[in-house]
Formats: C-alpha cells, sequence, structure tokens
C-alpha cells in the first residue's frame, strides 16, 4: 500500500502522547495492570484518549491537537487526574519516567492485541524490553514538503529535547550513568535512528518509502522507529526522543518549546538543513543521552563545541519573540529553570541518594506525578 | 535390631518426606499443571502416622518450629503486600472484605446449626471459615507469578477475613471461658491481651528491622536476610511465650511497609529459604489430618464448602461492578478465596492448650481443611488462569 498523501493540518498546532507507567503500590515493580485500567477507564468519558501499549504494565495517553501551551497543559492536567483517581481505586501507581528503575523485562506479559503479538514475535525479547516510556510530540504542518524541512531542521536540536526530558538514569538497580538510557533500547531496532535525507515530499513518500515498501521490509510508518518521523495521515511530524517527564507540566512546556522552535525554523532563520548535518547526529545524541544537560555537542555547521546547557538557553532566549506570539512563554520559563537546576534524571538520582533505594525513587516519582 | 533401627528411621522420616513431596511436587506440577502445594498437602496426608504411618506424630520440637517459621515468613511477605491507603481511597474494597466474611459466618453458622452442631462449636466454625488461607493464596500467587486487580483483591481481601476471623474466634473463645469460669481476667488474657501483645511484638519488629538495615547503610543490598532473620527471631519468641506467631508475623510485614524507614528490595518467596521451607509447612499441615476424623464430617464439610463458597463469590461478585473492576473478575476473585486457613489448625492447636478441645467436636473442619488444602489452591490458581493475570509459561 503506497504512503497515503499528506494530510494538511494547521502549521504549529499540537497534540501530545504519553506513555506512563503502571505500578504495584506493595512492591513498586511495574504491574499488568493495563487491562483493568481500561476497562475502568472506558466506563465514563476520558478527557483524552487512552490507549494500551505493548506490554501490560505501560498505559498510552494522548490529547486532542491544540493550538496553545495554555490548552495543551490544561488537558494534560485532567488526564493525569483522571489516571490518578483510577489507579486508586485499583491500588495501581501511574507515573512518568523514561524507563523503572527495576523492572525485569522476563516479567512484563505483552498485551494481547495482533499487533502486538506481531511485534513480539518478530523482535522477541526487544520487545518486551521495550517496556520503556517516551513521550511524542506531534507538529502540525501545512503540508509534506513543510514536514520534510522542519524534521530536517530540527536534527540539531534534536538533543535538546533529550537532555531536558531525560529521566532514566537506572536500569536493573544501578545507575547507568546516563540521563537517559530509554534511548539505547530504542536504538537496538533495526529501523531505528533518524529519516533519510530529502526536503521534498514527492520523493519520500515515491521515492524512498515506495523503495523501502517494495522490499518488504516495512507496510507502514509504524514500522520505522525514527527520533523524529513523518505522520502523514494526521499532517505531522513527531519528534519521539523525549523521555515521558515526571510531571505533565513539564511534558506540556516541551511541546511548547518545540512550537516556538519550528515557528523559528519555518521562518527560515537558520541555515537550510544539508545531510552532511547528521555526521555528529550520533554523536550529538549520544552526548545528551549521557550527559544530560551537561553534555558538549557539535554544532553541526561551525564544528563548534558548545555545552548543551549554553546552547539551550541560548535558543531559548532566540525563540521567545515567536514563543510570544505562540503562547508558549511560560513553558519556555519552564524549561530555563529546567537547564539552571536539572532535569528529571538528577531529580531521580537525588532521590536515591536521599532514600537509599530504587524502590524509594518510584515511590517519589508516584509522588511527583500527582502533583 | 528393630528397635535399633526404630529411633535411626524416626529420624529419616521427615528428610524423606520432605524429599518425595518435592519430587511430586516438581513433576506433578509439569504433568498436571496443579499448584505444588497442593500436591505436597497430598504427600503429608497420605504419610502421616494416621494414614501411612511413616510420619511419627508431631506435637512440638523442630518440625514444628519449621513449620510456623515457614508460616511466618508467607504472612511477612503477605502484610509487606497489604496496602492500608488503599481500603481508605477506595472504600468498597473494605466493605466487600466485611460484608463477604459476615455472609460467610452466617452461612456456615446456619447450616452447623441445621445440621444439629452445638451452638459453640457452630458459632467457632463459622468464625474459622471467614478465613481464606493466607499461605495458600500467597503461594500460588507467587507461582503463577500473577499480577492485576484478582491478585490485588484476593490478597486484600484475605488479610481482611483472616483478621476478622482470628478476632471473632478469640471473642467467642473469651466469652466462653468468661461463661464457664466465670472469671473475666481469664476471659480477657486468653483473646484481647494475647491478640494485643502479638501485635505489639509484631509492630515493634517491623520498626526495628528496617531501622537497622537503613543503619548498615547502602540500601541496595538485599533486605532478604535481615527480614527472614527478622521473622524467624520474631516467631520463636512469640511461639515460646505463647503468643500468636502469626499475627506477629502478619503485624511485622504490614508496619515494615506502612511505617518504611526504607524501602528495601525483597526477594519473592524469601528466595530458596522460602521454598524450602513451603514443602516443610505444607507436608506438616497435611499430616495434622485424620482420615476418620474426615470421613466423620464428610457430609456436612461438603455442605459447608458449598455455602461457604456461594457467599463469597456472590458478595464479591455483587460488589464488583461498584468496586472498579468487571463482574467477571468479581465472581473470579470470589473463587479464587476458596482456600481455607491451616491457621485454623494451628488455631485449635492453641485452644486444646487453653483446655477446650474442639478438634473432636470440629470434625467437619478437619475434613473441609484437607479438601480446601487439596482443592482450594487449584481453585484460587485456576481463577487466576481464566482473568488473564497468571504470567506466561516461560522458557518453553
Amino acid at each position: 500500500m503506497p504512503l497515503e498523501p499528506f494530510k494538511t493540518s494547521a502549521s504549529l498546532s499540537l497534540g501530545v502522547e504519553l506513555e506512563l507507567q503502571l505500578v504495584s503500590l506493595s512492591n513498586l515493580d511495574l504491574i499488568d495492570a493495563s487491562p483493568d485500567m481500561l476497562d475502568l477507564l472506558g466506563r465514563r468519558a476520558f478527557p483524552g484518549n487512552v490507549v494500551p501499549e505493548i506490554t501490560e504494565s505501560m498505559i498510552e495517553v494522548s490529547t486532542d491537537v491544540h493550538t496553545n501551551h495554555e490548552g495543551l497543559l490544561g488537558q494534560l492536567r485532567q488526564i493525569r487526574d483522571a489516571l490518578v483517581a483510577a489507579g486508586d481505586r485499583l491500588n495501581v501507581g501511574v507515573c512518568g519516567g523514561g524507563a523503572h528503575p527495576f523492572q525485569q523485562w522476563t516479567e512484563r506479559k505483552i498485551f494481547s492485541k495482533p499487533r502486538f503479538s506481531e511485534v513480539s514475535a518478530l523482535y522477541g525479547y526487544l520487545a518486551k524490553q521495550f517496556t520503556i516510556f517516551g513521550q511524542h510530540i506531534h507538529v502540525g504542518c501545512a503540508s509534506g514538503d513543510d514536514a520534510m524541512f522542519l524534521l530536517h531542521s530540527l536534527n540539531r536540536y534534536v538533543p535538546h529535547f533529550i537532555a531536558l526530558a531525560a529521566a532514566s538514569p537506572f536500569l536493573q538497580r544501578r545507575d547507568t550513568l546516563f540521563n537517559s538510557a530509554r534511548l539505547n533500547s530504542v536504538f537496538a531496532f533495526p529501523l531505528s535512528g533518524r529519516a533519510p535525507f530529502t526536503l521534498s515530499w514527492h520523493e519520500f513518500a515515491h521515492g524512498y518509502f515506495a523503495s523501502m515498501e517494495h522490499t518488504g521490509i516495512v507496510r507502514s510508518m509504524k514500522d520505522f522507529y525514527w527520533d523524529i518521523r513523518p505522520k502523514p495521515e494526521f499532517g505531522t511530524i513527531e519528534l519521539r526522543v523525549c523521555d515521558t517527564p515526571l510531571t505533565v507540566d513539564r511534558a506540556a512546556a516541551l511541546a511548547g518549546y518545540l512550537q516556538a522552535l519550528s515557528a523559528c525554523l519555518l521562518a527560515r532563520s537558520d541555515m537550510p538543513p544539508s545531510e552532511s548535518d547528521y555526521l555528529v547526529y550520533n554523536y550529538n545524541r549520544f552526548q545528551a543521552c549521557r550527559f544530560g544537560l551537561d553534555g558538549t555537542i557539535v554544532h553541526p555547521k561551525t564544528y563548534e563545541s558548545i555545552t548543551l546547557r549554553e546552547d539551550i538557553l541560548a535558543t531559548l532566549r532566540r525563540v521567545e519573540g515567536h514563543a510570544e506570539a505562540m503562547g508558549a512563554v511560560a513553558a519556555l520559563s519552564h524549561l530555563k529553570q529546567v537547564a539552571h537546576e536539572g532535569s528529571d534524571a538528577n531529580y531521580l538520582r537525588r532521590q536515591y541518594e536521599d532514600r537509599g533505594s530504587s524502590e524509594g525513587m518510584v515511590e517519589a516519582a508516584i509522588g511527583r506525578f500527582r502533583q | 535390631m528393630w528397635s535399633e533401627l526404630l529411633p535411626l528411621a524416626a529420624d529419616l522420616a521427615w528428610p524423606f518426606a520432605l524429599a518425595l513431596a518435592w519430587v511430586i511436587g516438581e513433576l506433578g506440577h509439569r504433568w498436571t499443571g496443579l499448584p505444588r502445594i497442593s500436591l505436597y498437602g497430598a504427600v503429608g496426608f497420605f504419610l502421616a502416622h494416621t494414614q501411612l504411618g511413616l510420619l511419627p506424630p508431631v506435637t512440638k520440637g523442630s518440625v514444628m518450629l519449621l513449620a510456623n517459621v515457614a508460616f511466618g515468613l508467607i504472612l511477612f511477605e503477605f502484610g509487606y503486600r497489604i496496602n492500608l491507603r488503599w481500603l481508605r481511597t477506595n472504600p468498597w474494597i473494605s466493605a466487600t472484605g466485611v460484608l463477604e466474611a459476615a455472609a460467610t459466618f452466617v452461612a456456615v453458622y446456619a447450616v452447623a446449626i441445621t445440621f444439629g452442631m452445638p451452638l459453640l462449636s457452630s458459632l467457632l466454625l463459622a468464625s474459622l471459615a471467614m478465613s481464606t488461607s493466607p499461605a495458600a493464596v500467597m503461594r500460588v500467587v507467587n507461582e503463577e507469578r500473577s499480577s492485576g486487580q484478582v491478585t490485588e483483591r484476593l490478597l486484600h481481601l484475605t488479610a481482611i477475613n483472616c483478621v476478622l476471623a482470628v478476632f471473632a474466634f478469640k471473642v467467642i473463645v473469651g466469652f466462653w471461658t468468661f461463661q464457664t469460669s466465670g472469671n473475666i481476667w481469664q476471659a480477657l488474657s486468653n483473646s484481647l491481651v494475647v491478640l494485643a501483645v502479638s501485635a505489639g511484638l509484631g509492630a515493634t519488629f517491623g520498626l526495628g528491622v528496617p531501622a537497622l538495615l537503613r543503619h548498615f547503610g547502602r540500601l541496595t543490598t538485599d533486605a532478604t536476610l535481615g527480614f527472614a532473620i527478622g521473622v524467624i527471631l520474631l516467631v520463636a519468641i512469640a511461639h515460646s511465650l505463647k503468643f500468636s506467631p502469626v499475627l506477629a508475623a502478619l503485624t511485622f510485614g504490614f508496619v515494615a511497609r506502612h511505617r518504611r524507614v526504607a524501602l528495601n528490595q525483597t526477594q519473592r518467596n524469601f528466595g530458596a529459604l522460602g521454598d524450602l521451607l513451603v514443602v516443610v509447612l505444607f507436608v506438616f499441615v497435611a499430616t495434622t489430618i485424620e482420615w476418620q476424623r474426615v470421613l466423620t464430617g464428610f457430609v456436612l464439610a461438603l455442605a459447608l464448602i458449598s455455602v461457604r463458597m456461594a457467599a463469597k463469590v456472590f458478595v464479591v461478585g455483587a460488589l464488583a461492578r461498584v468496586s472498579g473492576v468487571s463482574w467477571r473478575k468479581g465472581v473470579l476473585t470470589g473463587f479464587a478465596l476458596t482456600p481455607i486457613s491451616v491457621f485454623v489448625i494451628l488455631l485449635l492447636e492453641q485452644t486444646r492448650a487453653l483446655g477446650i478441645d474442639l478438634v473432636d467436636q470440629l470434625a467437619p473442619l478437619a475434613a473441609a481443611t484437607l479438601l480446601l488444602e487439596l482443592v482450594g489452591p487449584v481453585i484460587t490458581q485456576r481463577a487466576l488462569m481464566l482473568a488473564g493475570e497468571s504470567a506466561e509459561p516461560t522458557g518453553r
């Protein structure tokens, strides 16, 4: 089936998907609670959309399309309240964070749904160790070409989002020394990484995608696990590198930043993207995952080394004008504070120090999500 | 010659019985999928001195203590999984627990009286029948590695009905003591004081052990050993001072969880230690059941089991929707509550020491316990499977 035409959507509109952890309040390990949660949530209208994810310890929520940060934040808070209330009735903790610090992938159960069974059969243990939790942000694009331009222009800023959202420092009870260990799990998939370079939707859909489909490797865009991928049926591009933050406020702030930044890029304020930008892409991405805000990235055009924190603060200042126009000023000030005070990964490490165990870290994450 | 071999044979009896139970447990579990504890129980029952007679009668000594420790470990883990706050945030859980236990009490009492049992025996029987076996439930949940609402509710409802059963039992015994002796102090000390001191003892451990662990520093280390040693010590103290090891261990787990000075990693089942002691416990418990009594009380036992099950399934099922799960999961939870408590026996042993010999009067209970000891875990296991909450088979 050829790729469907790129559906036009309101430029710079926003939508957010969050994958959340379902945690047992007895031992703070993940619990296979998504069937029960979905059953209970299905009884009354949910302020958004809620669907299962690949394993039964995950639940995915998504917002409607929003034009500004405030509306998005409002809906995310309603979604959170509905989830927390359902969790309270079922003795299930709901929290953010990119990965659970001590769950065992062998204990996970694949949610019973044909697509998940297929993925599980194809990828084996990769499917179960894919019990990781990300935030996906959709940005509306007026055309397919706009989408491809924005997708590739954002390549240099991908590390910003990784570092600001980083919330998965621990795996298997040990500090991984990464701020976002989650993305390493994504990288294990053969079709992960970045989209091929082209600024033309026609070339992407009829050249690259058609050829890939012809090889039989892929059937739909869903088979690609790229950091940013176009979503023609929504008319959006989807940024997928963020760990699910510990609070919905941060999730909304990240979306607000992406909106203002996209506005700035679509105004053609940067030098146009090129294939050679991707020479430094994986290295920068690694720096952001490993060191978070303290990482050092290489500018793809000038090859200058800069710390991520400085680069983020400079970019936040640069997009301020656009943020004012889009109503995303509060989002930027939230992230400015993060750049100064540290990410959720830093917060989780502090909790581990204070409370002395991985269990304590999860308990803190549950408490933080409710705030 | 025989007289020389006899003590040797007695020494060997238990290790052989355990080995046999283990082998039958593993093979039987693989071939039939039945829960291991049912198979351990079957082995214990057949080898008991009143049946095949391989195992000597146990009244006290190391096996009794081991069984108590095993029970203590399970109860600790059980208490550790109970979340009091849930009972507050979802009051329907507590309501279900209380109503389910009350309905069971009334139904069993009515049947017992109809069958012509004396008043006191009927009351005691009804109070004991309220409880679900925390040990059986915990073992099946761990064996199935199940998680979900049926599992959560099963554990919490079991906690509620056990506490109510112990309380009702002690009150009835206390009342009876008061009526016969007219001594209010004896009545009180027989019931409430024992309960209070046992709980206090457990609470002290619940605060002390985590604090000690915290003091040892870096809590990334496993707390399993610390808690296991705590349970062993606590059970030994409660046992020798004639308090309730059951309640003490339960409170220990409960307090360690709720007043957690720190959170600790603990191994499910206390690892291999727990697995080993469970063999001892379930073989031992089944040896205390006598075939003769089972036969005597069989018909009444069947009636009791039926009404007990009906009461539990009906109440838990009826309150399912309002408490937040589907009818189906509610009914399955009701069935999962079937295993009867092994501490029924332990309670009986204690009252025997107090001079009330209920065991003879409660023959139907022996029959019911045997049936439910063997069949109960199977029902729980099937309920968890039907609810889709057991883990997928691994490594096959």
